[in-house]
C-alpha cells in the first residue's frame, strides 16, 4: 500500500522518464491542446539528463478521475500538481520548461518553491490573452469565446453527438472518441474548461515575484504569443533574458525541434 | 498528333481545370503553415487574390478565435499524426461574413520523413454549420438548465439533511463550492459582533473570524445592503477595498462573490465564494448563488427553529431552567456516570417557605418573579455544569456530579443564605426561604433516578417539618 501511495502523482500525472536516473533533472511541462508528446522531438537530445515528463491532469494518460473542477479552475491547481511531481521524485536543482500555459504553471511553481528550481525556461509564455488598457495580450473575450465553441463544436458536438451515429455504434461513444484522437488525447469537457482557465488567466502580477533564473523563448511569428507578450515576460522576470527563435509558429518543438534544442542546451551548459 | 496525344492535352487541361475550379480549395503550405499555392476556389471563398494569399500564413487567414484552436490544438495533433480530419474552422473574409470552414490536412514528408509540405483541402460547412450549431446550442442549453436543476435538488437534499447550524453552514457552504468551482467557500453568520465566520471551514479564505458589519469589506456591505458583491479581480479588489487586495492575492485567489442569507425576514449572514482566477460573473451564476443562499436561509432557520423548540420542550419557560423531563434524563445519565465512576453524586431538592403568602397576597405575576430570582441566585452559587431544574410549582432541584456529602452540605448552606437574602420590591414582613433536602449517593449500585428523587424530597419533608429554612442530608 505504502508503496501506491508513494506514487499517488507519478500515476495522476503519468510521469514519464527517460535518460540517466542520476543526472540533472528537466521537467518538461506541455500546454494546452496536446499531452507530454508535444516534447517527443526535443527530449532524446538531453539523455544525458534526467528527463522528466508527465500529462496535466485531463490530457495524455493522465488520470482523468483525478480532474476535480474547482481546484483545476485556475492554474494554481497545475501548479501544485508540478510541486507535488517534484516532491515525490524528490527532484532538486529542477530545470523546468514550460510550453505555452505550461510556461506560466512553472512560473507559479517556482514562485511558491523556489529552492526546488534551479532554472525556468518558458517556451511562447502569456500571462495573460486577453488585450487590457494599453496591455496587448492579442485576443479579446470575443475571440476566447470564439475558441471555446471551435472546441464544442469539434469535439463535444461532433465526436460525442454525430460520431457514434456515424459510426453506427451509438452505445459505444468511447469508439468514436478513440477514433477522432490518437495523439493528445483529451476529455473534451475538460479541454473547455482548460482552455477557459488558459485563455482567460491573468498571472502578470506574478511574473515579478520570479527568483529562478529564466529564459524566455520565442518564435518569430507567433501569433499566439507575439514578441511583444515575450518580452513583456522578459521585462518582469529581473534575471531573465530572451531568446528568439527562427522558427515561426507557436510549437517550435515539433516544428523546429532542433533549434529548440540548440537553445535550450546552451542555456543549461551555461548554468 | 495522335488522337492519344490530344486526349491526353485534353486531361491536363481538365485536371487544372478540375484543380483551379473544384467545388472545395486546395492549398499547399510549408510546414510552417505558409501558403505557397492556393486554386482559385479558395481563393474567391477566402475574398483574396491567389496572387495576394502566397505568402501569407494559412491561420493568419482564420479568425482570432480559430487561429487560436487551430495553433493550439489542430497544428500539434497534425505535426503528431501526420494529418487531420475534418476540422470545423472559421475563415475571416474582409468586407463579407465569415465562411465557416471543414477542413483536411495531410503532411507530405521529405526522403528523411520530416515534413516537406501540407496539403489542405477545405470545404465550405455553412449548411453543416447551421445544423450542427443548433443541435450543439440545443443541446448545451439542456445540460445548462438540466445542471442547475440537479444543483438545487442536492441543495434541497444537503441542506434538508443538516440538523445542526454548523451541519447546514457546512452543506451550503460544500454546494456552493462545487457549483460554481470556487477554491473555497465559506457561510457567515451574524451575532452581536459581526459576521462569524463558521467554525467547521478550513480557513482557507482570507477572511478574519469576525467581519465587523461597518467593516470596509464584500462580507460586511453585502450583508448591510443585502445584495450580492461581486469583485472580479484583484485591481478590481485594489480599487474597491485596497486593505485587503494583498492578502488575498497571497491566498492565490483573485476574485469573490457574497451573497446574503436573505430568507423572507431577514438577512442571518453570507455566503462567500472565493476564486483563484479572475472572471466576469454571468448573470445566471449569480442568480443561481442568491437562490442557494436562500435555500440556506431557509434551512438555517428551519434548523433554529427545531432547536429552540426543542429547548422549550425541554426547559422552564418562566425561569429557562431545566424541566422535569430533562431532569430525569439527565439524572438516569449522572446516575450511570456515578456507578461507573466510582465518584459520589447528590441531588439536592429545595421548596420555598413562604412563597404561598407572596403569591396569595400579591399576586401571581410578582410570584413569578420571585421565582426568577430565586431561579438566578440558585445560578449564581452552583457549579456551572450542575443542573438546575425546576421541579413544580416553587419546588427546585440541583444536580450535582462529583459531590460528596459534605460539598452537598456547603452548597446547600449557600442556595439558602442566597435565597434567604431580602427581596427586592417585596414587603419585608413577607420573606422566602427554602427547606433543602439533599440525597447522596456514593458507591452503591442499582439505585434509579425515582428513588434518589423520592428520598431528597423526604429528606426536604424533614426539613420543612422541623422548622423551615434548614438542610437535611440522607445517604440514599
Amino acid at each position: 500500500m505504502l508503496s501506491t501511495d508513494r506514487n499517488t502523482a507519478q500515476r495522476r500525472n503519468n510521469v514519464n522518464e527517460i535518460g540517466v536516473p542520476n543526472g540533472r533533472p528537466i521537467l518538461f511541462a506541455h500546454g494546452f491542446g496536446c499531452s507530454q508528446e508535444m516534447w517527443r522531438h526535443v527530449t532524446p537530445d538531453f539523455d544525458d539528463h534526467r528527463v522528466v515528463m508527465f500529462d496535466h491532469v485531463g490530457a495524455g494518460g493522465s488520470d482523468l478521475s483525478a480532474y476535480d473542477r474547482a481546484k483545476y479552475d485556475s492554474l494554481h491547481g497545475y501548479a501544485d500538481d508540478v510541486l507535488e511531481i517534484v516532491n515525490e521524485l524528490d527532484l532538486r536543482d529542477v530545470a523546468y520548461v514550460g510550453h505555452s500555459v505550461g510556461a506560466m504553471i512553472g512560473v507559479l511553481a517556482a514562485t511558491r518553491a523556489p529552492s526546488r528550481f534551479s532554472d525556468l525556461v518558458l517556451v511562447g509564455p502569456s500571462p495573460r490573452y486577453l488585450n487590457d488598457g494599453g496591455y496587448v495580450g492579442g485576443f479579446d473575450q470575443a475571440d476566447i469565446d470564439r475558441l471555446l465553441s471551435s472546441l464544442d463544436e469539434n469535439y463535444l458536438g461532433w465526436s460525442s453527438v454525430m460520431g457514434p451515429v456515424i459510426m453506427g455504434n451509438p452505445h459505444r461513444p468511447e469508439l468514436s472518441a478513440e477514433l477522432t484522437e490518437s495523439f493528445c488525447r483529451t476529455d473534451p469537457a475538460i479541454a473547455r474548461h482548460f482552455a477557459a482557465v488558459t485563455f482567460l488567466s491573468d498571472n502578470r502580477r506574478d511574473l515579478p515575484h520570479v527568483v529562478t533564473p529564466t529564459l524566455v523563448i520565442q518564435c518569430s511569428d507567433d501569433a499566439i504569443a507575439p514578441l511583444s507578450v515575450g518580452t513583456f515576460v522578459h521585462q518582469q522576470i529581473t534575471d531573465s533574458e530572451l531568446v528568439v527563435l527562427n522558427a515561426t509558429g507557436h510549437c517550435p518543438n515539433l516544428s523546429a525541434p532542433a533549434e529548440l534544442s540548440a537553445v535550450l542546451r546552451s542555456r543549461l551548459e551555461r548554468s | 498528333m495522335s488522337a492519344c496525344a490530344t486526349a491526353c492535352v485534353v486531361a491536363d487541361d481538365d485536371l487544372i481545370e478540375l484543380y483551379e475550379r473544384a467545388p472545395c480549395g486546395y492549398l499547399s503550405v510549408t510546414p510552417d503553415g505558409v501558403i505557397i499555392r492556393a486554386n482559385l476556389t479558395f481563393g474567391r471563398w477566402s475574398g483574396y487574390t491567389v496572387g495576394e494569399l502566397l505568402g501569407r500564413r494559412f491561420s493568419s487567414l482564420l479568425a482570432l478565435g480559430s487561429q487560436l484552436f487551430y495553433e493550439t490544438r489542430c497544428l500539434p495533433v497534425l505535426l503528431l499524426a501526420g494529418e487531420l480530419r475534418e476540422v470545423l474552422l472559421v475563415l475571416e473574409r474582409p468586407a463579407q461574413d465569415a465562411l465557416p470552414i471543414l477542413v483536411n490536412v495531410d503532411v507530405v514528408p521529405d526522403e528523411r520523413a520530416r515534413p516537406r509540405l501540407m496539403r489542405i483541402a477545405v470545404f465550405d460547412a455553412s449548411a453543416r454549420q447551421d445544423y450542427e450549431g443548433e443541435l450543439l446550442g440545443a443541446r448545451l442549453a439542456a445540460e445548462r438548465s438540466e445542471a442547475q436543476v440537479r444543483v438545487h435538488q442536492q441543495a434541497t437534499v444537503s441542506l434538508g439533511a443538516g440538523r445542526t447550524v454548523a451541519g447546514v453552514a457546512a452543506a451550503l457552504s460544500a454546494i456552493v463550492r462545487s457549483a460554481s468551482d470556487a477554491a473555497s467557500a465559506t457561510v457567515m453568520l451574524v451575532n452581536d459582533a459581526g459576521l462569524l465566520l463558521d467554525a467547521v471551514t478550513p480557513v482557507s479564505a482570507p477572511s478574519p473570524e469576525v467581519v465587523p458589519i461597518d467593516a470596509q469589506r464584500p462580507e460586511a456591505e453585502a450583508f448591510r445592503r443585502g445584495e450580492t458583491i461581486t469583485v472580479s479581480s484583484l485591481s478590481d479588489m485594489e480599487r474597491r477595498y485596497p486593505a485587503m487586495a494583498d492578502a488575498v492575492h497571497r491566498a492565490r485567489l483573485e476574485a469573490m462573490m457574497v451573497t446574503p442569507l436573505l430568507d423572507d425576514e431577514s438577512c442571518l449572514g453570507v455566503v462567500v465564494s472565493l476564486y483563484g482566477r479572475r472572471r466576469t460573473f454571468p448573470p445566471e451564476q449569480i442568480e443561481m448563488h442568491i437562490g442557494l443562499a436562500r435555500q440556506g436561509a431557509q434551512a438555517l432557520r428551519l434548523v433554529r427553529l427545531q432547536l429552540q423548540l426543542r429547548h422549550m420542550a425541554l426547559h422552564d419557560q418562566l425561569t429557562g431552567l431545566a424541566n422535569r423531563e430533562l431532569l430525569s434524563s439527565q439524572l438516569a445519565e449522572s446516575i450511570r456516570s456515578a456507578e461507573s465512576s466510582g465518584r459520589p453524586m447528590s441531588l439536592v431538592f429545595l421548596d420555598l417557605d413562604g412563597f404561598k403568602s407572596i403569591n396569595d397576597q400579591l399576586g401571581h405575576a410578582a410570584g413569578d418573579s420571585v421565582l426568577v430570582e430565586v431561579a438566578q441566585r440558585i445560578r449564581s452559587v452552583v457549579r456551572e455544569d450542575n443542573l438546575i431544574a425546576r421541579f413544580g410549582g416553587d419546588e427546585f432541584v440541583v444536580l450535582c456530579h462529583d459531590c460528596d456529602r459534605r460539598d452537598a452540605e456547603q452548597l446547600s448552606g449557600r442556595i439558602g443564605a442566597a435565597i434567604r437574602q431580602p427581596l427586592a420590591g417585596i414587603r419585608d414582613d413577607l420573606r422566602v426561604t427554602a427547606s433543602i433536602g439533599v440525597a447522596c449517593l456514593a458507591g452503591r449500585r442499582g439505585a434509579n433516578g425515582d428513588d434518589l428523587l423520592h428520598a431528597a424530597d423526604g429528606a426536604m419533608y424533614r426539613s420543612k417539618a422541623t422548622g423551615t429554612d434548614r438542610t437535611t442530608i440522607i445517604d440514599a
